[in-house]
C-alpha cells in the first residue's frame, strides 16, 4: 500500500507517454495517390511560357500565386475560400438570439462572452469555416506534374480535415485550361 | 520512508511533463552524397516528393533548396537542400511532423528511391 503513488505514475504515465512517441517509421506518402491525370507529357511550349500560362489557369480560378521557380519550372499557389453557413457545423454550443449570441466550450478552449444588439441571427456569419487549398505545379522539361491537398480551417484556427486532393478532375481541369491557352496570348 | 515516495513522484511526474511540453529542438538533416549533377539530383528528387503527394510550397533551383508539405494529420513538412558541382550532389534532407523532428532514419526510403531513381545502386 506504501507503494500506491508509483503504481499510479506507471498507469497514468505510460499512456502519456506514449502518446508523446507515437511517430512514423517512415514517411508517410498520400493516400489517396495522385491521380494519373495529375501528371502529363510536356508539349513543345518553353519552361516559362508553360509556367504563364499555369498562372494564369490558376488565377482564372481564384488561385493566389505564392512562389515561382523558372528553374525548376515551379508554381504554388493557394485559395482560401469562405464556407458561408458552416459557422453553426464546427461550433456546434454557439447559440444565437434576436439581441445577440452567447457561446461557451468548443474544441479548441473556452470562450465567453455577450454581445447586445439586433441582428443577432448574424451571429455565425463571421464564425463560418475557411477551405484552403494549395497547388503546387512543376513544368519540367520533358513531365509537367500537379499536386494539391485541401484543409479545412474554422474560425479559431483549429484544422478539421486535412487531405491530399490530387484529384483528376482538379488536374483534367487545369491541363485543359492550359493547353486552350494559346501561347501568344499568355505571353502577353 | 513515504514523504520520499511523494518526493520522487514530484520529480518524475515534473520530468514528464516537461519532456512533453519543451520547445521541439531542430530536425537532424539526413545527408548523402550522390555521383549525379546537382539540377538533375533537385529535379528527380522533387518529383519523386510530388508522386508521393507533397505540394511544394517554396523552392529556389539556384540555391538548390526546396519545401514540401503533405496534408496528413498533424501535418508534415520537408526541407531539401541539393549542393554541389559536375558530377557530385551533396543531398540534405529533414523533415518534421507536427512541427517536431522527425528521426533521421524515418528519411532512408525517401532516399533510397531517390537514387535508384538517379540509376544508382547500392
Amino acid at each position: 500500500m506504501r507503494h500506491w503513488p508509483l503504481s499510479l505514475l506507471l498507469v497514468l504515465g505510460l499512456p502519456v507517454l506514449a502518446g508523446c512517441q507515437t511517430s512514423p517509421s517512415v514517411l508517410p506518402v498520400a493516400e489517396p495517390a495522385p491521380s494519373a491525370e495529375c501528371r502529363w507529357s510536356s508539349d513543345t511550349a518553353s519552361v516559362r511560357d508553360r509556367m504563364r500560362r499555369a498562372m494564369e489557369a490558376l488565377e482564372a480560378e481564384g488561385f493566389t500565386v505564392r512562389d515561382t521557380d523558372p528553374v525548376l519550372g515551379l508554381v504554388s499557389a493557394e485559395r482560401a475560400r469562405i464556407l458561408h453557413g458552416s459557422g453553426d457545423l464546427y461550433d456546434p454550443w454557439e447559440r444565437t438570439s434576436l439581441f445577440g449570441g452567447y457561446g461557451f466550450g468548443g474544441r479548441g478552449g473556452f470562450s465567453s462572452g455577450i454581445s447586445v444588439g439586433l441582428g443577432g441571427g448574424y451571429g455565425s456569419v463571421s464564425r463560418d469555416a475557411t477551405r484552403l487549398e494549395r497547388v503546387s505545379l512543376v513544368a519540367a522539361a520533358e513531365e509537367t506534374r500537379v499536386s494539391r491537398d485541401s484543409q479545412l480551417i474554422d474560425w479559431r484556427g483549429e484544422v478539421h480535415e486535412t487531405r491530399s486532393a490530387s484529384d483528376a478532375d482538379f488536374c483534367r481541369r487545369l491541363r485543359e485550361a492550359m493547353q486552350a491557352m494559346p501561347a501568344e496570348e499568355a505571353s502577353s | 520512508m513515504k514523504r520520499h515516495l511523494w518526493v520522487l513522484t514530484a520529480v518524475l511526474m515534473s520530468l514528464w511533463l516537461s519532456g512533453c511540453a519543451t520547445t521541439a529542438p531542430p530536425a537532424e538533416p539526413r545527408e548523402l552524397i550522390f555521383e549525379t549533377p546537382p539540377e538533375l539530383t533537385l529535379e528527380t528528387a522533387v518529383a519523386l516528393l510530388m508522386e508521393r503527394g507533397y505540394v511544394i510550397r517554396h523552392a529556389d533551383g539556384e540555391l538548390g533548396r526546396v519545401e514540401a508539405v503533405l496534408a496528413r494529420w498533424p501535418g508534415y513538412n520537408v526541407q531539401l537542400s541539393v549542393q554541389g558541382e559536375d558530377d557530385t550532389s551533396r543531398v540534405s534532407v529533414s523533415a518534421t511532423r507536427g512541427g517536431r523532428p522527425l528521426a533521421p532514419q524515418t528519411l532512408d526510403p525517401l532516399l533510397v528511391d531517390l537514387r535508384s531513381r538517379l540509376g544508382l545502386f547500392l
